[in-house]
């Protein structure tokens, strides 16, 4: 006779779990008290937020299952957040939730919430379980559906009577999904209508989004891409997907997309799109969106089709099959010459507006990090400015190699999701780059970092403000600075030192200099270089700004390059 | 106002996510009727929606995993020729229009 406590665990362990972030609780505390010896191993962050996030972080570097657990009510509520940012991402996340005991359920006992109606529209699959005998299928269902098409979050909430109850437990089951008639596949004949379509174009572009890594399909892209040989840019998830140096590369889109990749995507007449969903961030003002093309969509969740903007032709399937189909045919058709369009889509007078060296001081410092970082590390950025500009200035072609909340934008996220990284990778370098706001709101998991002597290399961009708000307000609000003024920010260096992890200043002043001073350089290859935890607070000026921008409401066309007087 | 019916397995929460599916659209919920129908159960929603929205939601719908068939009142229901088009519009004529 096992517990159901055990057979959650048996279970987990039968999905190829090893892992798994969490907070106990009293609803939760069997399940804890079944974890000894059980094969899993559970790591204590300090807010169930902070867990979530771990588990996010985990999930977005490896392509697995990333778990996560907590209590009744409260503990259950702070896992919203992450559940959401799990569900914008597409990031595979199973999270196991205690449940007061069910005689208790619908008289508001206490700790206890409707997890399962708050996170009816942020899951792609839930299930409160009633009796231990469902504790099996509910397990390998969930983890079907958070790994299965378009990955996602699943909550399986668990009163704690039935993780004491005690059942003959034959062992972990399978689930098989039920056959649904017709469930679309991209139909024959969708690669001719492509290829007719490229011979009829004239200034084809790609765009490469974040399905493209979540379908494993990096290398028959890359070599579609270097078929087509097409201006291409990516989403801030699809960063890595394509190798930088690529010539036809021309960085990110969107709001604060490089004016190359903008002013190519506006131009179009055929748009191509790999596993991106067309989110607003990208397409600024739908109705002036790619204005002179017809878009082609490569996407596995057939919801995110025509979702912003109409698209022409929908090929609905998973890149591991639709794009190696599709090149096949284009082997057997000869394309226009588009070098004249990538001369001018690809050319100099759009390059960056700040190469390396003459762009303001946090940039340089951006840089000379990333010129530092060893080989297939991985970059995690908050939300904010600083996101932006290390999203501009990430050169990385690892699939996995940048990280940050994007479609959710949820600051706080950085800090604990690196937790899940590092663990996920021990080996590898993790630079974890946070505003002054967003590492205040989850701070305490520098306790998480220091229990288990995670090498994490921590980086504060301190300007003292919350900056992209700050930003907006500069720019749209007559410097009407209201509540973002982060001037009494706490000592950040003191702070990491109460926590026992080594922390140093650097201020902007350094970055003067470029090259920059040997002195500077040594400090920054000792902080990323560290078998210990750090952290590096760089302190620069409060009103810098990310550009291009694309205002809310403006066509990709109509980026701001550069401070305008305000209105 | 068009009337959709929708064919689903009565698992737990599976019509929950189906009237999500419209109410997080900010749509009046007018006409609900939900019953069992032959082996699975059945929900029809009448819905004040445009053409948008009609595929918007028919596709959110589907993706759902236990629902099992989604069809609309008159006026859509010929337009499709699978379970997720482009929005009112066929696989045949979105593919004789791309290449217009």
């Amino acid at each position: 006779m096992l517990k159901g406590a055990d057979i959650v665990l048996q279970c987990l362990r039968a999905e190829g779990v090893e892992l798994v972030f969490g907070y106990p609780g009293g609803a939760i505390m069997p399940l804890y008290d079944a974890l000894e010896g059980s094969g899993v191993r559970h790591i204590l962050t300090r807010h169930e937020q902070g867990a979530v996030f771990a588990a996010e972080g985990y999930a977005r570097v490896t392509g697995e299952v990333g778990v996560a657990m907590a209590t009744s009510g409260p503990g259950a509520t702070n896992l919203v957040t992450g559940i959401a940012d799990a569900k914008m991402d597409s990031v595979p996340l199973v999270c196991i939730t205690g449940q007061v005991r069910s005689a208790l359920i619908g008289t508001d006992a206490f700790q206890e919430t409707d997890v399962i109606g708050v996170t009816l529209s942020l899951t792609k699959w839930s299930r409160l379980v009633r009796t231990i005998d469902e504790i099996p299928e509910a397990i390998a269902e969930g983890f079907y559906w958070a790994r299965s098409g378009r990955p996602g979050p699943v909550v399986i909430d668990i009163p704690t009577d039935m993780l004491k109850a005690k059942k003959e437990f034959s062992g972990p089951v399978k689930f098989t999904p039920h056959a649904r008639p017709a469930d679309a596949k991209a139909q024959g004949g969708f690669t001719d209508t492509i290829v007719a379509l490229l011979q009829q174009s004239s200034k084809p572009v790609a765009l490469v989004g974040a399905g493209a890594k979540l379908s494993g399909a990096i290398p028959e892209l890359r070599r579609l891409l270097d078929h087509l040989h097409v201006p291409t840019f990516a989403t801030v998830h699809g960063l890595g997907a394509v190798p930088p140096q690529a010539p036809y590369y021309l960085g990110m889109v969107g709001m604060h997309g490089t004016r190359a990749a903008n002013m190519a995507l506006h131009e179009t007449d055929l748009l191509m799109v790999f596993g991106a969903r067309l989110d607003d961030r990208v397409t600024g003002d739908p109705t002036r969106f790619a204005p002179h093309a017809k878009i082609v969509h490569f996407e596995i969740d057939p919801a995110q089709l025509d979702r912003v903007r109409p698209c022409d032709f929908p090929v609905i399937g998973n890149l591991a099959d639709t794009i190696p189909a599709f090149q096949a045919e284009l082997r057997r058709h000869s394309l226009p010459d588009f070098s004249s369009w990538r001369a001018v889509a690809c050319g100099a007078e759009r390059a960056e507006l700040d190469p390396r060296g003459l762009a303001q001081p946090t940039i340089r410092f951006l840089d000379e990090l990333f010129s530092r970082l060893p080989q297939d590390s991985v970059v995690l950025a908050d939300v904010g400015q600083h996101q932006m500009w290390a999203a501009q200035r990430y050169r990385s072609s690892s699939p996995r190699g940048f990280i940050t909340s994007g479609g959710l934008g949820a600051m706080g996220f950085a800090l604990p999701a690196a937790v899940g990284v590092q663990l996920a990778k021990p080996n590898t370098c993790v630079l974890c780059v946070s505003g002054d706001g967003g590492f205040q709101m989850n701070i305490q998991e520098l306790a998480t970092v220091r229990r288990l002597g995670l090498p994490v290399k921590m980086v504060i961009i301190d300007n003292k403000y919350l900056g992209m708000v700050r930003q907006w307000q500069q720019l749209f609000y007559q410097r009407n600075y209201a509540e973002t003024d982060l001037s009494d920010n706490p000592d950040f260096v003191e702070i990491a030192k109460a926590y026992k992890i080594h922390s140093f200043r650097l201020n902007e002043d350094a970055l003067r200099e470029f090259p920059v001073s040997k002195q500077t350089g040594d400090e920054i290859d000792r902080f990323l270089r560290s078998p210990e935890p750090e952290l590096l607070v760089f302190d620069c000026a409060p009103e810098a700004n990310v550009f291009p921008m694309v205002p809310a409401g403006a066509a990709l066309s109509e980026m701001l390059l550069e401070e305008e007087p305000t209105q | 106002m068009q009337t959709f019916h929708i064919c689903y397995r009565n698992t737990q929460g599976t019509l929950m996510r189906i009237l999500n599916a419209a109410s997080r659209r900010a749509l009046d919920l007018p006409v609900v009727q939900a019953e069992p129908a032959e082996h699975d159960h059945q929900v029809t929603l009448a819905l004040d929606v445009n053409q948008k929205q009609v595929g918007q939601l028919c596709r959110e719908w589907y993706a759902i995993g236990d629902v099992i068939k989604v069809r609309s009142g008159a006026g859509h229901a010929s337009a499709w020729s699978g379970p997720h088009p482009p929005a009112g519009v066929a696989m045949e004529e979105s593919r004789a229009a791309a290449r217009a």
